[in-house]
């Protein structure tokens, strides 16, 4: 999905962000460090914006070089979308972060949305989280996800193709697997 | 490097060249490492590269149908105010939200 964006944005003055939270990474996954990702990728992409730099310099001669605070994240990120056509930031696995950590996220990019309506944000998430989502973004356009047929039937082709004992495997058996199996996950 | 400096041995001028050369290595690199101090005070997280490895394990067409439907185009291309900001792709673990490999 990321590619496909990548793809259309190519050559305009759009931006593809993305991210990909994770259960191991949790506590590396703070929404300061979220939302600073994105800024690097953004940075990564045309070079470093000038404010970026400035707010890193006097960052840099206070007392001590502290660090990003969330407001400040935000106020940055704020100055660096503004001028965008259109910025797609993709946020993978949203239920794999803190609690605590998604709900500032979720604040944090409705806060964002409302100045900046050139974003556009895709979530993906197991299906609890749903309320929270809905809580920050309640027009937002829900859409389940289940492999289609086809999707599983590449996935098998591609399985059998690397299986380990293909003296076990015959014809029959090749044909059950690809027609049992897809079979039985679209009735789940 | 080695190359360039075996080439520019020999003449005073070129000397010259060779150091004019090193002065501008040099106030790039200062550059180059303010840049990548910006990029680590902004965040240690390095989403790219489990991306790079998303695109590498991924199977090729499959979840091609999230890309077709209508929701997901009129997010991508509806003018700004005109669409919804915000989608959001639920399901189990396991069934291809980020991808199948």
């Amino acid at each position: 999905m990321i590619d496909n964006l990548h793809d259309q944005a190519r050559g305009r003055d759009i931006a593809v962000v993305g991210i990909y939270c994770d259960f191991l990474a949790q506590q590396e996954q703070s929404t300061t460090n979220i939302l600073g990702a994105i800024l690097k990728q953004l940075a990564n992409r045309g070079g470093i914006p000038e404010h970026i730099r400035e707010t890193y310099r006097k960052s840099k001669n206070e007392f001590g070089h502290r660090g990003l605070r969330l407001p400040d994240i935000v106020e940055i990120l704020k100055e660096t979308i503004t001028p965008l056509q259109r910025i797609f930031v993709c946020v993978d696995a949203l239920d794999e972060l803190t609690p605590k950590h998604r709900r500032e996220l979720l604040k944090s990019l409705q806060e964002i949305v409302r100045i900046s309506p050139n974003m556009r944000i895709l979530l993906t998430g197991r299906p609890h989280i749903d309320d929270e989502v809905m809580e920050y973004f309640s027009k937002a356009v829900r859409m389940p996800v289940s492999p289609t047929q086809d999707d599983i039937r590449s996935y098998l082709k591609m399985r059998l193709g690397v299986d380990t004992t293909p003296k076990a495997m015959d014809d029959k058996l090749r044909a059950d697997i690809m027609r049992i199996i897809p079979e039985k996950i679209s009735e789940m | 490097m080695l190359s360039g400096r075996q080439q520019v041995t020999g003449n005073i001028n070129s000397f010259n060249a060779w150091t004019r050369y090193n002065n501008i290595i040099n106030i790039t690199a200062e550059q180059d490492a303010e840049r990548d101090q910006i990029l680590q005070w902004l965040s240690p997280l390095e989403p790219q590269q489990r991306h790079e490895g998303v695109r590498t394990n991924r199977l090729d067409c499959v979840g091609n149908w999230a890309l077709e439907t209508d929701q997901f185009r009129k997010w991508c291309d509806v003018q700004d105010g005109c669409a919804e900001l915000v989608l959001f792709y639920y399901g189990n673990p396991g069934v291809g939200k980020t991808y199948i490999r």
